[in-house]
Parts: C-alpha cells; structure tokens; sequence
C-alpha cells in the first residue's frame, strides 16, 4: 500500500503490490502500473539432498559492496556427459583462467571468514574485518607483507572496534603461521594506513581485564555467582597500581576466585583458558595478595576465607 | 617540588629545565661522509679493533676505548658513529675514527658531520596512568599493553618519540638537531602535559602508604 502517482486518474492513488505476480497496481482504476518486478530476497527453496549438476537454486550469494562490481559473475559451464567437443569444454577452462580483478580480496575474505568462524564471531565483526582489509589494500603500499599477519590484524582491530576485544594470543591460535610480534606490527602499520586515509586516528580504546573476565570464565566452567565475583573484583583492582597486563590481571583474579570457591581450578587450567603463563599467574597473584582485601567482594568470601588463601 | 634537587650535586637551572627534570643522554648517533672511497679490506687488515665480514654486513666495524664508540664505515667513505654520550663526544670520536682511517693512508676529510639520533632517559618519579595519558592524548599515543608494556608517544613538535612507562620512568628517543636540547624541551612540553593527570596518582600512592 503506497501513494503513487496514476497516470490514468492523473493523482496520487493508493497502490497495492501483488506479489504472486510482481505487479504494481492502482486500487481506484486498476491500471497495472509495473509489472515484473525483481525480487531482491534470498531464495527460500532449500535444496539439501540435491546434488549433482543440476542445481536449482536460482541465486547467488549476496551481493558484496566491497568487491569490484558486487561479486556478479557470468561463468562458462561444463557441457553435460563429459566433454562433446574440444571447445565448449577448453572455454569454461580458459575464461577461469582471465584476470579477476579481486581474485586476492575473495582469497582474503575467505580467510578472515575461516578465523572468524574458529574464534565463533559474529558476522558484523566479519564484516568488518572485511572492509578494513580492502581499505589497506586500496593504498597499494601493502605488497610484500605478511598476508596471514595482516588478516589476523585487521580481524584483531575489527574486534576491539566492536568493543570485543580479543587477545592477540587468541587470534594467533587461528591466523595460521602468525606470531604474535607479526601481528602486532601489522596492526600498527593498519592503524597508521588508516590514520593517513582518513586524515583522522582510528577509534580504538585501551584494553581492560573486564572486558575478557566473561569469556574466560566461561571457557573454565565457572559458576554465574563466581563469575560475577570475578567480574567485581577487577573492576576494583583497576583503582590500585599493579603494573600487569590486563589479561594477566584478569587470569590471576580468575584463579584468585576459584580458590575462594568450591570448585578450585588448578592453576593449569586457569592458564590453558587465558593464555597467560603460569608463572605470570603466579607473580600477578604475588602483586594483588596485598590488596586482596579491598578488591575481592564481601558478600563472596570472608576475611578468614582469604586468609586461607596460600600466601605467594 | 618544582625546585628539588634531582641530578647531580647542582640543583636543577629552572630556567632552562622548568620541570625540574633533566633527560640524561645515553646513546648519540651520527654521520660523517670522509669523501673517498676506501678499501674495506686493508682497513681491516691494518687496523687494530677492526671486524669486517663481507658475507654478513657490507662494512667494517671499528671501536676506540676513549669516547667507547663503535662506528660502521662503509666503502664509498661513509661513516655512522654509535655509542656516545655527548654530542661533542660524538664529534670527537668521529674525528678519531677520521684520524685512523687518514693514518692508514686514505685521504680522508671530515665532511657533513650530522647528529641523526639523541637518545636520552629520565625518571619523572611517580607512578603514571598510561591508560588516562592514552585516552586524553588518543592522537598521539599508541598504547598495547598486550604488545609493549609502554606507552608510545609520538610528539609533533618536536618530532619526538617518548615511551612512557608505569613506573615513571621515560626514554625520548629520535632528536634529531641540538640546538635547542629538543631532548629537554620535549620532557618540558610533556610535563606540564601529563603532571596534572598524573598527579592524581602520585597523591593517591602516598595516601595508601600512610
């Protein structure tokens, strides 16, 4: 139902859409105003079991801004009842076979999508992960680089963006062949790419342990009430000057909780989950045990309680 | 606090260092062109402390004891001097390395002698908040406490990189000129800067101490 202008009763009508046959048409005279109208949603026929050559399903992806001209492609394909003549065959081989100017961005959306998918993130962060790769690459200056560095960079500050920062320990478990210090240097030369295209520094805020206290808990196991007492207390052991890497802080205020509770974690565990060493655990734990007091809750665990504690 | 005493047995001149802090210099980088092309390979060879390995660097690498400085001179009689502690030293030590290379019988001159790095450090002896520094001063700094425990802070005038860190202390790196001590002024322009914000936890330390 829309206000469209009738060219037979020379005014504004009410206009009613019919799907079924893609008409557009007037409510007062019942002049057909636009027929065979494009519809732009996803096919909604699925087409599991099917296999084979032919195909039904009447759509490609969706259509991608980022590539050249919108990922559309007109391909070739191979005649059926394997090769009748040498040409109709060679064609479909020889037109691959032609430049394709994103052949590099498909490579690399491709990639950023299989990080992105073993660290389960969503596709907003895929997506922009996606956009910030092509602005790099639009300055032609990133011949030479590591590809796999700069990728698990771009999907790094595509995160911290989103305000869900990962560690870069945790990006380096799925870029393949990416160190830490390569990654690190690709994002600072993404920053300062970015920085010079835009003519203003990109938005990226300081890391905080808070900000990965949930996923860590979760990957342990621990309990919403223990979750939440570790969430408090780190918010309170920002105030005090421990000179730790936030991550670091956080594993330690982790492990700090689960002793107070029931279900204690070996120090192991708490260091497979946060990717911290143990003995970084250990002597960020020898840094908050003068402040302990003040950092764990009180309605979590009592004086005696942390006295129990093993002092470092 | 502005007048304590800080370095040295004479108290702080506020009027070239009003911060009361000054930088002390550790490592001086210069350049000198001697102007004709040299035979890496009978340097080494005559040369006492002289190291040349063709396979691994294309140049020879020389030492004197007084200033200590180590300086990589190239073939075509370029000469880069490392390790000083003063410009003037770095000069002297330049002029030393000259001095070797004419005695080995190669007409060395001493042209265009260029500092093109000062690296200095001081201590502003408080705790600072990288975080708070990071966050009021975004355009500026770079700080990754996942890849570097300090705070990168590129200054634009002077064009200085300081790396700032927890503990107070502070490294300038990259002044380039002397003619106005950019390494001082660039503590003097951070000061002012940062003291207000950093302040706060100076206090705070102090109070969690009584």
């Amino acid at each position: 139902m829309s206000d469209v202008f009738c060219s037979d009763c020379k005014r504004h009508t009410e206009v009613v859409f019919d799907h079924s046959a893609g008409d557009t048409v007037c409510s007062e005279c019942g002049l057909v105003l636009e027929s065979h109208s494009i519809d732009e949603t996803s096919e909604w026929r699925t087409f599991a079991n099917e296999s084979g050559d032919n195909d039904p399903v009447r759509v490609g992806g969706p259509t991608n801004p980022l590539l050249a001209d919108g990922g559309l492609t007109t391909v070739i394909a191979k005649p059926n009842g394997s090769s009748g003549d040498f040409l109709s065959s060679s064609l479909g081989r020889w037109q691959n076979r032609g430049s394709n100017p994103d052949r590099g961005l498909i490579v690399a959306f491709k990639t950023i999508a299989t990080m992105a998918d073993r660290l389960g993130l969503v596709a907003t962060i895929k997506d922009r992960a996606n956009e910030i790769f092509k602005r790099v690459e639009d300055q032609k200056s990133s011949r030479g680089r590591n590809q796999d560095a700069l990728l698990a960079a771009c999907l790094y500050i595509a995160c911290r963006q989103e305000d869900k920062p990962r560690t870069v320990k945790e990006i380096c478990s799925v870029a393949n062949g990416a160190t830490k210090k390569e990654i690190g240097r690709a994002k600072e030369y993404i920053v300062k790419q970015l920085g010079l295209e835009t003519g203003q520094s990109v938005e990226m805020g300081t890391i905080h342990a808070g900000d990965f206290m949930r996923r860590f808990c979760s990957n342990l196991g621990m309990t919403n009430q223990t979750v939440k007492a570790a969430q408090e207390s780190v918010k309170k052991s920002e105030e005090f000057d421990i000179r730790r890497s936030p991550i670091s802080i956080a594993a330690a205020v982790i492990y700090i909780i689960t002793q107070l509770s029931d279900d204690k974690k070996p120090l192991r565990d708490v260091s497979v989950a946060t990717g911290v060493a143990e003995g970084t655990i250990r002597n960020s734990y020898k840094d908050l045990y003068p402040h302990l007091p003040k950092i764990i809750p009180t309605w979590y665990a009592k004086e005696e309680d942390l006295k129990n504690l093993q002092s470092p | 606090m502005a007048d304590q005493e800080l370095e040295g047995s004479e108290p702080v001149d506020l009027t070239k260092h009003a911060s009361g802090i000054v930088p002390t210099l550790q490592n001086i980088v210069s350049t000198v062109n001697l102007d004709c092309k040299l035979d890496l390979k009978a340097i080494a060879l005559q040369a006492r402390n002289a190291e040349y390995n063709p396979k691994r660097f294309a140049a020879v690498i020389m030492r004197i004891r007084e200033p200590k400085t180590t300086t990589l001179i190239f073939a075509s009689g370029k000469m880069v001097c490392t390790g000083a502690k003063t410009e003037y030293s770095s000069k002297m030590a330049a002029r030393k390395y000259a001095r070797i290379i004419q005695k080995l019988g190669f007409p060395a001159k001493f042209k265009d002698f260029k500092i093109q790095n000062i690296v200095g450090s001081c201590d502003v002896k408080f705790p600072i908040r990288l975080e708070g520094l990071a966050y009021h001063h975004s355009a500026f700094s770079s700080y990754e406490p996942e890849i570097f425990p300090g705070l990168i802070y590129r200054m634009k005038v002077p064009k200085i990189v300081l790396l700032i860190f927890v503990s107070g202390k502070i490294v300038i790196t990259g002044a380039k000129g002397h003619g106005f001590d950019p390494c001082e002024t660039s503590s003097l322009v951070f000061y002012p800067l940062g003291v207000a914000k950093l302040a706060e936890n100076f206090v705070l330390e102090q109070r969690l101490s009584q």
